[in-house]
């Protein structure tokens, strides 16, 4: 069925790939082991979370590139698996945070309200555009937000 | 009438960080900060913890449908999150023992060759 993960990335011109079904990259399946996680992912879990309380940026923006570039998915699987590791990672922020009372609860409802809308939108944006242009709009926001901090810092 | 106008700038605010956490697979918190600080008046721990606020349902919301679609694997993506939740405490930690300008300085050079990197693959032709 499955004819190989290269499929997944070359998706160019004559697989237009819509909503290609999820592929593990074949070594994640091989590598399985504490957790039942690749140890790969693991380490991009902690790195992720080590930088997000580090430099308090997102998470996502150190776990996408590398489960792209080092565990070897498909960009798109990238963002949404980088996505469902956010939920944990910013619940335990929350806790955190929500313990020192800092929360503008108001103003974090609003935006939550139209957040839930967008996501709807962009998260169906995600499973219709294509790997090149996903990965050329992802390594430009990279770059933008390079720029924002070597300005801050 | 400025309460409205706030409200309405914060709900359109949301759509569109939230429209971009959906498509680029981040919490959105990158872009949310800058604005509640800059436009909004907030101080620096108020926008984080707020922004983290939003993040959360955000993210879930997108991981649901995302999911539903069958793309990535939801269930590998909580448990390496789950393990990232410590790295987090950690993280943390460490940003009160280290210079964060530093930090800050390696991780946007770290940022811009990924960018570098990935708009390449993206222009050259496999």
């Amino acid at each position: 069925m499955s004819t190989g993960y290269k499929d997944g990335i070359v998706s160019g011109i004559e697989a237009p790939a819509l909503t290609t079904p999820t592929q593990l990259a074949p070594d994640a399946r091989r590598r399985r082991l504490r957790f039942g996680l690749d140890p790969r992912l693991i380490a991009i879990g902690v790195a992720g979370g080590v930088l997000s309380g580090l430099l308090g940026v997102g998470g996502g923006i150190v776990m996408v590139p590398l489960l792209v570039l080092w565990a070897g998915y498909p960009q798109r699987d990238a963002h949404a698996m980088s996505l469902g590791a956010i939920i944990p990672i910013s619940l335990a922020s929350v806790i955190t945070y929500g313990a020192a009372g800092k929360v503008r609860p108001a103003d974090a409802l609003l935006l939550a309200i139209g957040s839930i809308v967008g996501a709807r939108i962009g998260a169906g944006a995600l499973t219709r555009i294509r790997e090149r242009p996903l990965k050329f709009v992802f390594g430009l926001f990279l770059g933008a937000i390079a720029i924002l901090m070597l300005v801050r810092s | 009438m400025t309460g409205v106008v706030l409200g309405i700038a914060l709900v359109a605010f949301g759509i569109l960080t939230g429209g971009a956490a959906g498509l680029l697979g981040v919490g959105g918190g990158t872009l949310m900060v800058p604005f509640l600080t800059l436009a909004v008046g907030m101080s620096q721990h108020e926008a984080e913890a707020t922004s983290l606020l939003v993040v959360l349902p955000t993210a879930i919301v997108a991981s649901i449908f995302l999911h539903r679609k069958g793309i990535g694997d939801l269930r590998v993506a909580l448990r390496f999150g789950l393990l990232g939740t410590g790295g987090g405490v950690v993280g943390a930690l460490l940003a009160l023992a280290l210079p964060a300008h530093v930090l800050r300085l390696i991780f946007a050079v770290f940022l811009a060759l990924v960018a570098t990197r990935l708009v390449r693959d993206s222009l050259v032709s496999s």
